[in-house]
């Protein structure tokens, strides 16, 4: 069973949306809660081994971790029709049960103490799988848990794994609200370390605008976690269904993300699908053509990261690479139509340094799961105004930091001891130096960004190749 | 009365006129059946191509008598001849057409006979003069003028078969003004061709050729075998198997194609082991044809049933579409998962030569990709087997061309030439089992072009994933500060290689082989008979190997250079970014402090450092690659006015802002 891939849910949040994650899953590919094949879903054709695995007794078992430091939301899960699903021997909630206290420095703290039962853990289900491709961390950043306890174990997994993919889906907080967690912001920053330097591929989920997305789009008044989380799930199930239904392209996740990601560290992308349901929902039966979705993933107000930017810095944003992964009944002959069509409109807007243009896979659709539309689609970009989402991460950091609100929570723990926050200043820089990176992404000279240096001996050899200068390209 | 005739003298001029016109109406009577008198006597000249019949009237006959008596003696020689045709075309060599002419006209001249036998009879009873003779002679005088004309022309060609049939029909035609007559040979025609259309039908109805004289018009080649079409590139089984003769008989002219496929159709199912038979109802009334015509539309009721059956039976017993589906996920890579399997676990033994490649461990290999991946419901994944070719897919494609005869122009020789070394990963293919009766289909040939899409497909592939190789080690050194390095330069190059890989891909997928094959889909659903199913299915594979570039060699020599390039690239990764990075070890004295810090202790730690090797190696792929592209543009943008799919990959390849700049 090649290219499988290992998801680990961590925290309160991670559970949470890796709990709605495996419904999807399940409904997809017509496994009942209690990991049995339903006797409808006879069609075959689908991959279910890359996210699961049969035991003995033929039922169907996530390759999933459910990692936590308090019991409530594991518990939940445990007592819930889906307990039986998981493998019992892959929850971890730690002894004593207490938490992180919403503290990046303890999650990160604890992940060090638990690291070798956890270890064990993923060693045993790298172990059970074929041709492993790479773990799915599901978490979100601004805890502590999820944030801390995740930091720690991308560390370990880019250490242990090196060569192993390292896709996380991180919710990022909600930016209006206030938040009950008043750390948030340091949690976000050493966390958001961890997500450049230690991960592959972040797919950035963003609480603001998930919550504007239930309130706007789904007209949900006061959209429940549950809600947003429903949101978080259809995005993860749809950004995998070129590995569970193959087709011609991006059929292993290395080929999926490879062609998204243009440098090592820009590898955060948005989100955005089209037509959304919630569960409950009677949803008002829309025409979808392929035109018609490729249109509306371009719509800001589908896009599940939240524009921090003035107008003046939006107008400058650019796409730097899209997939549209469009699934159900296409005309084949549609796609080149709509992107023609995209094309000639300009609705695209995109680096001007190297080729681009939207990339589309097309899909098949569960035969299992009923929907009134008959295409859907899911954009993943990589976007240069991902670059304020982290500028307003660091803006509230400042905020926090100048005041020197809260620190002593994280010197009690080793890496802050001694008033060493040498740790903050340096998540700090590297989160600066990446939304630099995203700036220059905007400029035509990217290519030769950071070589103006005198010394650089590239500065000129660059220009005598010249090459890459897109205006001379004809 | 020959008895009276005997005791005299030669002469019947002795005689009283009176007595003299009994005995010349009883000579005249029995000359028309062929038995010379004493007074009128039969001479048979032996002319080169056929007899000249005289007859010869005593001198001294009365001369009213003579007169009247010589103007029946064409009737006569009718006879003579039309009996004589009989005698003759009855001997078997001559054909089942010429025993049932012969057999109508032996019936007519019964009926003839029948006739002088009555005025025989009334002339024993006094009552017959010559002049009543001639007179009762008269209508039957036209008809057997009529016969002896057509057998005359029928033994002096020496015909048979059809175009008997077509001078029969051909004299009714000409004797259209005399109702009689040609009411006579239309009867005659009839008659003739009843064996005919026996052979006829069996053919339309049944399939087979029962035709012991190879009169029919369709002839069957026994030395094309059905079997060829699997293993034989130019097999000719289908188109030459059974083909039309000459001699068609004119009222089947019109329709004889629809004839031949028709039982070619109803052979096929015979073939299959199927006995198929057009039903009775149907059948029955194909013998009566006539001037309504209604054996055209007997014969079209049994081409539509032939051809809705064998369509219904390759579509539904042998599931046409499931076969082209299952080809299309495993030689379009429609259902491409198991290649990436594949592609893991059979790495190694890819890497060799062509001729140490075993074809044994990739064909286990493949069957173990393709069980453990989405193939393993398909039961249809069985048919797949490997092969490893001779050559690469340029030179491939060159001998192909010639074979195709299309455009061979002078570059097709420096085509020929080969890469230096070709691998396993140059010559690997796919090939796929079909048998009879699919293999009317699918042919050798038509696999064949499958395969040429399929090759070109896998090396993308295999490009694409060593491209994959490399971003993932500049993933590797995320946690460097790469800014301003020769890395950084080197993921974007990494990222130019990718786009243009994927884009081609998406190209070759998305926009030439998903929408036409959606078109032929849906054409093979409303045809009709099968060679419509096998027009659709030729028409779909040379659109896609001409959209697929495959018939163009200039570009693809340009995208091979282009591939060879990313490969290279690709290969040389490794050392370009170890190259770039030293290490220290942690006892140095750098103060690096992210790494000390986060440090697990014992570990290397690393920085980047430049390297000017690094940098031009680095920079002169990028000035190359770039070249490359840039020229692959021109070339696609000029040709796309001839082959206007090429602005599609133009369009890809290039991205947008070749279009906002260029266009």
């Amino acid at each position: 069973m090649p290219r499988e891939i290992i998801t680990l849910q961590v925290g309160q949040c991670g559970n949470q949306i890796g709990m709605e994650f495996w419904k999807q899953l399940c409904s997809e590919h017509g496994i009942s809660k209690d990991g049995i094949l339903e006797d409808f879903a006879t069609q075959g054709g689908d991959r279910k081994d890359v996210f699961f695995y049969q035991a003995d007794d033929q039922h169907y078992i996530p390759r999933a971790l459910l990692i936590d430091l308090e019991p409530r939301v594991i518990n939940g899960i445990q007592n819930s029709d889906y307990r039986n699903l998981y493998n019992h021997e892959n929850i971890f909630v730690s002894d004593h049960g207490g938490g992180a206290g919403n503290n990046w420095a303890s999650g990160y703290h604890q992940g060090k103490n638990v690291e070798e039962d956890i270890m064990d853990m993923i060693d045993r289900e790298a172990d059970g799988s074929d041709s492993l491709e790479g773990f799915v961390l599901c978490h979100s950043i601004a805890g502590g848990t999820g944030s801390g306890m995740g930091s720690y174990l991308l560390e370990t997994l880019n250490d242990r794994y090196s060569k192993k993919l390292v896709q996380t889906y991180s919710v990022f907080p909600n930016q209006m609200e206030t938040s009950d967690v008043v750390v948030q912001p340091y949690n976000s920053l050493l966390t958001l370390k961890r997500l450049t330097l230690n991960a592959d591929c972040v797919v950035v989920l963003d609480n603001t605008a998930l919550n504007r997305i239930a309130v706007e789009r789904l007209h949900l008044s006061n959209p429940t976690f549950a809600q947003t989380n429903s949101l978080v799930s259809t995005v993860m199930s749809a950004s995998t269904t070129t590995l569970r239904y193959p087709g011609y392209m991006n059929n292993d996740l290395v080929g999926l993300l490879a062609s998204l990601i243009p440098t090592p560290r820009c590898h955060f992308l948005m989100t955005g699908y089209t037509p959304l349901t919630v569960e409950r929902q009677a949803n008002v039966i829309r025409k979808t053509t392929v035109l018609d979705v490729m249109r509306r993933l371009l719509q800001a107000k589908n896009i599940m990261v939240s524009s921090y930017a003035r107008t003046k810095d939006a107008s400058q944003a650019k796409y730097i690479s899209i997939l549209n992964i469009i699934q159900g009944e296409v005309d084949p002959t549609q796609v080149h139509e709509s992107l023609q069509r995209i094309r000639e409109r300009k609705l695209v807007n995109f680096i001007e340094w190297g080729p681009a243009s939207i990339q589309v896979a097309l899909s098949r659709k569960s035969p299992y799961v009923q929907t009134a539309h008959r295409v859907s689609g899911l954009m993943l970009a990589s976007h240069t105004s991902i670059r304020h989402l982290f500028s307003k991460c660091l803006s509230q950091y400042e905020k926090l930091r100048r005041k020197q609100a809260f620190l002593d929570n994280y010197r009690k723990f080793p890496m802050f001891a001694d008033n060493d926050l040498s740790e903050f200043d340096e998540s700090r820089d590297i989160i600066e130096s990446l939304v630099d990176e995203y700036k220059a992404c905007e400029s035509p000279d990217y290519i030769k960004w950071g070589m103006e240096d005198p010394n650089n001996m590239l500065t000129g050899e660059g220009n005598a190749a010249g090459s890459l200068d897109p205006k001379s390209v004809v | 009365m020959n008895q009276m005739a005997t005791g005299f003298e030669n002469h019947i001029g002795y005689y009283d006129p009176a007595v003299q016109e009994l005995i010349v109406i009883d000579e005249v009577l029995s000359t028309m059946v062929g038995v010379e008198g004493h007074y009128i006597l039969i001479k048979t000249l032996r002319g080169k191509k056929d007899d000249i019949i005289n007859f010869l009237v005593d001198p001294s006959m009365d001369l009213a008598l003579q007169e009247l008596a010589k103007r029946i003696f064409p009737l006569c020689k009718s006879f003579l001849l039309i009996n004589q045709f009989v005698e003759s075309r009855s001997q078997f060599q001559n054909g089942l057409v010429n025993h049932a002419f012969s057999a109508a006209l032996r019936a007519f001249l019964l009926d003839y006979q029948a006739m002088v036998a009555q005025l025989e009879h009334q002339f024993r009873l006094g009552r017959l003069s010559l002049q009543g003779l001639w007179f009762y002679c008269q209508p039957m005088m036209r008809s057997m003028q009529a016969l002896s004309t057509v057998i005359q022309k029928a033994s002096v060609n020496n015909i048979s078969g059809s175009a008997v049939l077509n001078l029969l029909q051909s004299q009714a035609k000409a004797m259209a003004g005399d109702n009689a007559v040609r009411l006579l040979l239309e009867k005659m025609t009839q008659c003739a061709s009843s064996a005919y259309m026996s052979i006829l039908e069996r053919w339309v109805y049944e399939g087979v050729i029962d035709d012991p004289y190879g009169e029919f018009f369709i002839a069957e080649d026994k030395s094309l075998q059905k079997e060829s079409l699997t293993q034989d590139y130019e097999a000719k089984y289908w188109r030459q198997r059974y083909s039309l003769k000459d001699g068609i008989p004119s009222f089947l002219a019109n329709i004889a194609g629809t004839i031949l496929t028709t039982g070619k159709y109803l052979n096929v199912m015979r073939e299959c082991g199927h006995n198929v038979q057009v039903p009775p109802s149907e059948k029955s009334k194909l013998m009566s044809f006539g001037s309504n015509h209604h054996y055209l539309e007997c014969i079209k009721a049994a081409y539509n049933f032939a051809s809705g059956e064998l369509v219904n039976l390759i579509k539904e017993k042998y599931d046409l579409t499931g076969k082209l589906r299952s080809i299309k996920h495993y030689l379009l890579l429609d259902q491409g998962d198991f290649l990436v399997h594949f592609m893991d676990i059979a790495r190694d033994e890819l890497g060799k030569k062509p001729d140490e490649v075993s074809v044994e461990k990739l064909q286990s290999l493949l069957d173990l990709a393709l069980r453990t991946t989405a193939a393993a419901v398909d039961p249809y994944h069985e048919g797949l087997t490997c092969i490893v070719e001779r050559s690469s897919l340029l030179k491939r494609l060159g001998t192909f061309n010639v074979t195709e005869v299309s455009q061979i122009d002078s570059s097709n020789n420096d085509i020929l030439e080969e890469p230096v070394s070709i691998t396993g990963l140059e010559t690997f293919s796919l090939s796929y089992k079909v048998h009879w009766p699919l293999s009317i289909v699918l042919s050798r040939k038509a696999l064949t072009k499958y395969q040429l899409i399929f090759r070109f497909l896998f090396h993308c592939k295999h490009v694409d994933r060593q491209l994959c190789g490399a971003w993932q080690t500049h993933q590797g050194v995320r946690a460097l500060n790469t800014r301003g390095t020769a890395i950084s330069r080197s993921s974007l190059l990494c990222r130019s290689m990718l786009k243009f890989i994927n884009s081609l891909l998406h190209y070759l997928t998305f926009e030439v082989i998903e929408p036409n094959w959606h078109m032929m889909y849906s054409r093979l659903q409303s045809a009709n008979s099968i060679d419509e199913v096998i027009q659709h299915h030729d028409f779909f594979l040379d659109k896609c190997l001409r959209e697929c570039l495959l018939l163009l060699p200039e570009l693809l020599k340009k995208v091979e250079r282009l591939k060879s390039m990313c490969l290279q690239y690709a290969a040389a990764t490794q050392w370009l970014i170890s190259s770039s990075i030293v290490l220290h070890s942690p006892n140095e004295s750098i103060v690096d402090s992210i790494k000390a810090k986060q440090g697990k202790s014992g570990q290397v730690l690393k920085s980047t450092t430049r390297n000017a090797a690094v940098t031009d190696s680095i920079l002169k792929f990028e000035k190359e690659f770039n070249t490359e592209l840039q020229s692959l543009g021109s070339i696609l943008s000029s040709s796309s006015q001839a082959e206007p799919y090429l602005a599609h990959l133009a369009q890809w390849v290039l991205g947008v802002k070749h279009e906002q700049n260029g266009l």
